[in-house]
């Protein structure tokens, strides 16, 4: 297969992936929480570097997954408290965390290069030549394996705890009157969240991850009320997207991810534009109905 | 204001290229060399490639990813720089981990294609290591000319031997190229010279003089570390400030990669203090400057710099 087939897989797994997931934040209004990781994975990084002294891949993606994890579970603690709301909640832990790192950094490893843009951030352009070989075999692009495995682990458990994720993400009241636990849904909601923050960052860096994260979920939102559609859409938005921004950058000569992430915000803008016109038209149907009775009753 | 019917045809021709590039997908891939027979290089930094025009001249087409004013690790590879890396006979990097995480895709491609890191050939003992770290040299080698030039020697012998029919254009071109760099690292030497001793002191945003200072006896003072995503502490620019002002040194420099917001802190600070201090000038630190200037060459680069700190300091 040709290297921009791969990337273009690698892409729409990316977007499925992130879009399936970052639907339920949309949904919980925690859309921010890529954005927060990215920046919170600082300290795992330096703290895997000292402990290994290497910038390997295995050690930064482990020290960045324990610190994704903290990221999520500190908001969490923090917004149960109920004295702070949890975009507040985030905006604290994330900003602790990265300050946290970036004085290690200063401290502990400062004639180093070490941050997330040189030892963790994938670049999907070069997935095609990251290729995964086992036994002298190569078995296709590192990436495509990644990704597609963090897919089907979401997939796999959105299908099976879809009544228990719907139901916490939309009326946790009702959550806990039949017995499901909205805090233990939360929780393992954001470990998946997490990890597949994390292994995508690894594989395409972070505009990508941080754009397909929410912009397929979000528009998908615009056009439907119902998690099943929702969910779809949000795949389909992001395919658009990876492949969209795919033959954007082919044209342009630009950044693949960046292109994408572009495509995305045009789709939002187009399907936010196109919403408001429906309503719009809608709503002047129905005055001018309601005029007309009004002129018939009196007249 | 853009005329309307640009776009039409712009997405017509989008078309035409996105129906073009599905179609061709099978045969542009392994199309190793351009049809007039040119080696296609590919050269990760603006001095790499400098040396591969150098010693090929017109004999190969040479593509330098990083352009003018790019810092390498905020670098971002497009479209294009993907398909020039896909369909090169070499590919010439820096390596010394300057280019992070894209060294491992060329370490990957070299299964397939000749990929060189020129500064492995640096003998360790010639490396600067930061002192807590084994392992993690500076990866800036281009700042000693006479440790370039074995760099530069690595350009030379893979392009004999991926072209061994030019072996004697190469030779001789390298053979010159080599000598005008002696003649720069002498030419250097004696600039410096000129420098009062204890007034031989390079204050800059980032440490990419390392191996400069080391060469030609300059100490080296970075107010931010290797990395460029710490920025200056509160504690650097006040130390700095106190060397600046005890010393009485003239001048500070600025890079043309990296923000001068940091170093203008420490000027301000020292004016403060009653001691007079001016910029000296912008260095090129991690990028050459522009195409077709002076300054777009290494040799010209170098030139600049020590010129720049020449004047200043003297």
């Amino acid at each position: 297969m040709t290297p921009d087939i791969w990337v273009m897989i690698t892409g729409i797994l990316a977007a499925s992936a992130l879009g399936l997931i970052g639907s339920f934040l949309v949904l919980r209004q925690n859309g921010m929480l890529g954005d927060a990781i990215s920046h919170a994975v600082l300290p795992g990084l330096v703290l895997a570097f000292l402990i290994t002294s290497s910038r390997n891949v295995v050690p930064m993606v482990i020290g960045a997954g324990l610190f994704g994890l903290l990221t999520a579970y500190l908001t969490e603690l923090l917004s149960q408290t109920r004295r702070v709301y949890s975009d507040a909640a985030m905006g604290i832990v994330f900003t602790l965390l990265f300050a946290v790192g970036v004085i290690m950094v200063a401290l502990f490893a400062e004639q180093v290069d070490l941050d997330q843009e040189c030892v963790l951030y994938g670049e999907i352009a070069y997935t095609p030549w990251n290729t995964f070989v086992v036994g002298g075999t190569n078995l296709g692009p590192r990436a495509v394996w990644i990704l597609g495995s963090v897919l089907l682990a979401n997939l796999g458990f959105i299908l099976l705890f879809y009544k228990q994720l719907k139901i916490s993400s939309f009326d946790p009241q009702m959550a806990v009157a039949v017995g499901i636990s909205e805090k233990k849904w939360h929780y393992l909601l954001m470990t998946m969240v997490s990890l597949t923050v994390v292994s995508a960052f690894e594989s395409v860096g972070a505009i990508l991850v941080v754009a397909m994260l929410i912009i397929p979920g979000a528009t998908a939102y615009l056009l439907t009320s119902r998690l099943h559609t929702m969910l779809l859409l949000s795949v389909g938005i992001g395919i658009i997207c990876a492949v969209g921004g795919f033959m954007g950058a082919s044209y342009f000569d630009a950044s693949i991810a960046g292109f994408m992430a572009v495509v995305g915000g045009i789709v939002f803008a187009l399907v936010f534009a196109g919403t408001l016109i429906a309503k719009r038209i809608h709503q002047t149907r129905y005055t001018s109905e309601r005029q007309h009775i009004a002129e018939t009753i009196s007249g | 204001m853009r005329q309307p019917g640009r776009w039409h045809i712009r997405a017509i021709l989008a078309a035409l290229f996105i129906g073009g590039m599905i179609a061709g997908c099978g045969q542009s891939d392994d199309a190793s060399s351009s049809e007039d027979g040119k080696l296609e290089v590919v050269a990760t930094t603006g001095m790499i490639a400098d040396a591969v025009k150098n010693i090929a001249g017109e004999t190969v087409s040479i593509h330098g990813l990083m352009g003018p004013g790019v810092d390498p690790h905020l670098y971002k590879a497009t479209k294009g720089d993907i398909d020039r890396l896909n369909s090169a006979d070499i590919i010439f990097y820096n390596g010394l981990n300057l280019e992070a995480k894209m060294a491992e895709i060329f370490r990957q491609m070299g299964s397939s294609k000749t990929t060189v890191p020129i500064g492995d050939v640096i003998p360790d003992s010639l490396r600067r290591h930061p002192a807590q770290f084994e392992g993690h040299p500076d990866p800036h080698i281009w700042f000693d000319v006479s440790l370039w030039e074995t760099a530069v020697q690595q350009v030379a012998m893979t392009l004999i031997d991926r072209d061994s029919a030019r072996m004697d254009l190469y030779c001789q071109n390298a053979s010159a190229y080599l000598d005008s760099l002696d003649a720069l690292h002498q030419w250097v030497k004696e600039q410096i010279a000129q420098i009062p001793e204890n007034q031989r002191v390079l204050v800059t945003a980032h440490d990419a003089f390392g191996y400069f200072g080391r060469a030609y006896g300059v100490e080296v003072e970075g107010l931010q570390g290797i990395s460029t995503v710490t920025e200056a502490g509160l504690y650097d620019v006040t130390h700095m400030i106190d060397l600046l002002v005890e010393r009485k040194i003239k001048a500070v420099f600025v890079e043309s990669s990296v923000p001068r917001k940091s170093i203008e802190a420490v000027v301000e600070g020292c004016r403060s203090r009653g001691h007079e201090i001016v910029i000296g000038g912008e260095l090129f630190s991690d990028a050459m400057g522009q195409a077709g200037t002076p300054e777009g060459t290494y040799l010209g680069m170098v030139r600049h710099n020590v010129n720049a700190i020449v004047k200043a300091l003297k």
